[in-house]
C-alpha cells in the first residue's frame, strides 16, 4: 500500500487493516516517519519525536497481534500527543524551554489509556506554551505552520496537533482546550476536534492552565475517530477531582448518519458578531444541508454570547496567574514575552472581579441550558475567520479589523465557560484555499448527539477527504 | 484596586513593584496597556445584574 495513503487513512479504515493483518503497525509507523521527515522542515508540528522508541513499540504491537493478542481499534495506530500531557520517560516542556528537559516519571490518566489501548506514541506535539494563546506561535521551538499555507497559524495552542492531523504525520493527536484550543487548530487546520464535557476526560497529569476551563480531548481527520478515540480515554478518573462519574458509551454507536428530527438552533447573536462573508456562507451552507437532511433549524437567541469573552478571560487569566505564580516569581524572565505579560497581567484581577465574573459564568451556563431544553444542538462558526498570517496582531473579520486573539477565541469561549461539548468540523475552504470550521455543541455529556450530527454533515460532503499540499 | 475605575499609571507603577513586576519601560508600558484591557472586561462584566447569583462552578459533573 502506498504510504501517503496510509498516512491519509483514519483510524477506523486502518484498524480493520490492522486486526485482519493486511497491514502491520510496523509499515504503519515507518509511512509516518517518511511523511515526518518529508513535511516537519515546514510544518515544525513536533517538540520530540519518537523515532525508535516508537519502532520498537511497532515491532511488538505486531508480535502480539500475529499471536493474536490484538487489543482494539487502536493498537498499532501511531498517536501524538500535544506537549504537556506528561508521559513516562519522555520529555514534556509545556511548550516552554523552561521545561526543556523536564522528564515526568508518571503517565498522565490518557497517555496510559492510550498505552493500555495498544496505540503507539509518535512524539510531542508544539504548542502556544503553556498552551497560553490561541495563535500556536512560539518562540522557544519555532512557530507551527499550517499544512494549508505555511505563512499561516495553525491556530493554537494545540497547533502541532492540528497541523500532524491535517499533514498525516500522525491518525490521532490530541489536544487541550481552555478558550477553545482543540477546536481553534482543529478549524484551520481543516480536521475535527472534539472539546468533551468538562470532567469526561481526565486532566490528570496534564500542565494546567486554568482548573476549571480545561479540556483534554481528540483531535483527528474524522468524526468516527474521534468517536473511537472517546472510546479509550472518556471516563471517571479518581485521580482527577473535577472527573465525572457518568456511564460512558460507545460513541461509535451515533454514528448513524441520521439526523432526522434533530432539532439546532442557530444563535443569532453569532452572526452579529465580527465575520468574514466566505465564513457566514460555509457556515449557513452547512446548516441547510443539515436540514436538507431532516434536521429542524431555527434560529435562537444566546444574549450571554457578548459577554463570554470578559467572563472567559477573567476566570482563564485568574486561574493562569494562580498556576504559575510560582514560576513567574522563580523564571519569569524566561517565559516567552506574550505569555509572561499574560500571567503578570492576570495579578491585577482582585478576587472580588473573579468571584463577579464566576457569578456571571453561573448566568451564562443557565442561559446555555435553557437554549438546550428547546433545541438539540447550538450551531454556528468556529471561528469568524480563516487562518491569519504568523504573527499578525489583527485581523480583518467582514468588514471590521479586531485583534487576533479575541477573534479566533469569539465563538469558542463560551462552551469553555458552562463545560459544554462542542466539536469543529470541516464545513469548506475560502476561495484562498484555507479551511473553515462548523462548531456544533450540545448538553452536557450528550456527546452522542455532537458526534451524530457532525459525522451525518461530514459523511455528506467531501470537505474531509481534502489534503494540504504538502 | 487595578480594576476599579480609571486605573492611573502612578497606581500600576505601585501595584507591579508589589507583585515583583519588574521590565523595561516598553515592557511595561505594554503591561499597562493590558491591564487596562482588564479593566474593561472587569466593567463589562459590572454591568450584568448578577444579584441572587451565588459564585459557585458555572459546571459541576455530576458525582455518585
Amino acid at each position: 500500500m502506498d504510504t501517503l495513503e496510509i498516512c491519509y487513512m483514519s483510524a477506523g479504515a486502518l484498524s480493520k487493516l490492522v486486526e485482519s493483518k493486511e497491514v502491520s503497525p510496523v509499515e504503519i509507523i515507518d509511512a509516518h516517519l517518511s511523511r515526518i521527515d518529508a513535511t516537519e522542515p515546514v510544518l515544525n508540528s513536533f517538540i520530540t519525536l519518537l523515532a525508535d522508541a516508537s519502532q520498537i513499540a511497532a515491532r511488538q504491537a505486531e508480535k502480539d497481534i500475529q499471536a493474536g493478542r490484538y487489543k482494539g481499534p487502536l493498537h498499532g495506530i501511531p498517536v501524538g500527543l500535544k506537549d504537556l500531557y506528561n508521559t513516562a520517560g519522555v520529555r514534556t516542556t509545556s511548550g516552554s524551554k523552561i521545561f526543556d528537559t523536564f522528564i515526568p516519571m508518571e503517565d498522565c490518566t490518557v497517555a496510559e489509556k492510550f498505552q493500555q489501548a495498544g496505540a503507539i506514541l509518535l512524539g510531542k506535539l508544539n504548542m502556544h506554551p503553556f498552551a497560553y494563546g490561541p495563535t500556536g506561535e512560539n518562540l522557544d521551538y519555532g512557530h507551527m505552520h499550517n499544512p494549508w499555507n505555511p505563512e499561516k497559524i495553525t491556530g493554537g495552542s494545540s497547533g502541532g496537533s492540528g497541523s500532524a492531523a491535517a499533514a498525516g504525520q500522525c491518525t490521532i493527536t490530541t489536544g487541550s482546550d481552555t478558550g477553545g484550543s482543540i477546536r481553534i487548530p482543529a478549524a484551520l487546520c481543516g480536521i475535527v476536534g472534539l472539546k468533551p464535557t468538562y470532567g469526561l476526560v481526565s486532566r490528570w497529569g496534564l500542565t494546567a492552565l486554568s482548573w476549571s476551563l480545561d479540556h483534554p480531548g481528540p483531535m483527528v481527520r474524522t468524526v468516527e475517530d474521534a468517536a473511537i478515540t472517546m472510546n479509550v480515554i472518556a471516563g471517571h478518573d479518581p485521580k482527577d477531582v473535577a472527573s465525572a462519574k457518568v456511564a460512558i458509551p460507545d460513541y461509535t454507536s451515533a454514528l448513524t448518519g441520521d439526523v432526522r428530527g434533530l432539532r439546532i438552533g442557530m444563535p443569532k447573536e453569532y452572526f452579529e458578531a465580527p465575520l468574514d462573508p466566505q465564513v457566514r456562507k460555509a457556515v449557513q451552507d452547512a446548516v441547510s444541508l443539515l436540514e436538507s437532511m431532516g434536521a429542524e433549524v431555527k434560529e435562537v437567541s444566546f444574549p450571554m454570547f457578548n459577554e463570554s469573552q470578559a467572563i472567559s478571560s477573567t476566570v482563564l487569566m485568574s486561574e493562569a496567574s494562580a498556576f504559575h505564580r510560582d514560576l513567574l516569581e522563580k523564571d519569569g524572565h524566561q517565559l516567552y514575552e506574550p505569555v509572561r505579560q499574560r500571567l503578570e497581567a492576570g495579578l491585577f484581577i482582585s478576587a472580588a472581579d473573579y468571584l463577579r465574573a464566576q457569578q456571571a459564568r453561573t448566568l451564562l451556563d443557565q442561559e446555555g441550558r435553557r437554549l438546550l431544553d428547546d433545541v438539540d444542538l447550538l450551531a454556528g462558526p468556529t471561528e469568524p475567520v480563516t487562518a491569519p498570517e504568523i504573527l499578525a496582531p489583527r485581523v480583518l473579520a467582514g468588514e471590521q479589523e479586531i485583534g487576533v486573539v479575541g477573534a479566533l477565541t469569539q465563538y469558542t469561549r463560551p462552551y469553555n465557560i458552562n463545560g459544554f461539548p462542542a466539536i469543529s468540523v470541516p464545513c469548506g475552504f475560502s476561495s484562498a484555499g484555507m479551511p473553515i470550521g462548523l462548531q456544533l455543541a450540545g448538553k452536557p455529556f450528550d456527546e452522542l448527539t455532537v458526534l451524530r450530527a457532525a459525522h451525518a454533515y461530514e459523511q455528506a460532503t467531501d470537505w474531509h477527504t481534502r489534503r494540504p499540499p504538502l | 484596586m487595578a480594576t476599579e475605575e480609571n486605573l492611573s499609571r502612578e497606581d500600576f507603577d505601585r501595584q507591579a513593584e508589589l507583585y515583583g513586576i519588574i521590565g523595561e519601560p516598553a515592557y511595561l508600558d505594554e503591561l499597562y496597556a493590558q491591564v487596562r484591557g482588564i479593566h474593561i472586561m472587569a466593567k463589562t462584566i459590572k454591568n450584568i445584574d448578577v444579584s441572587g447569583v451565588e459564585p459557585d462552578m458555572a459546571f459541576i459533573p455530576p458525582t455518585d
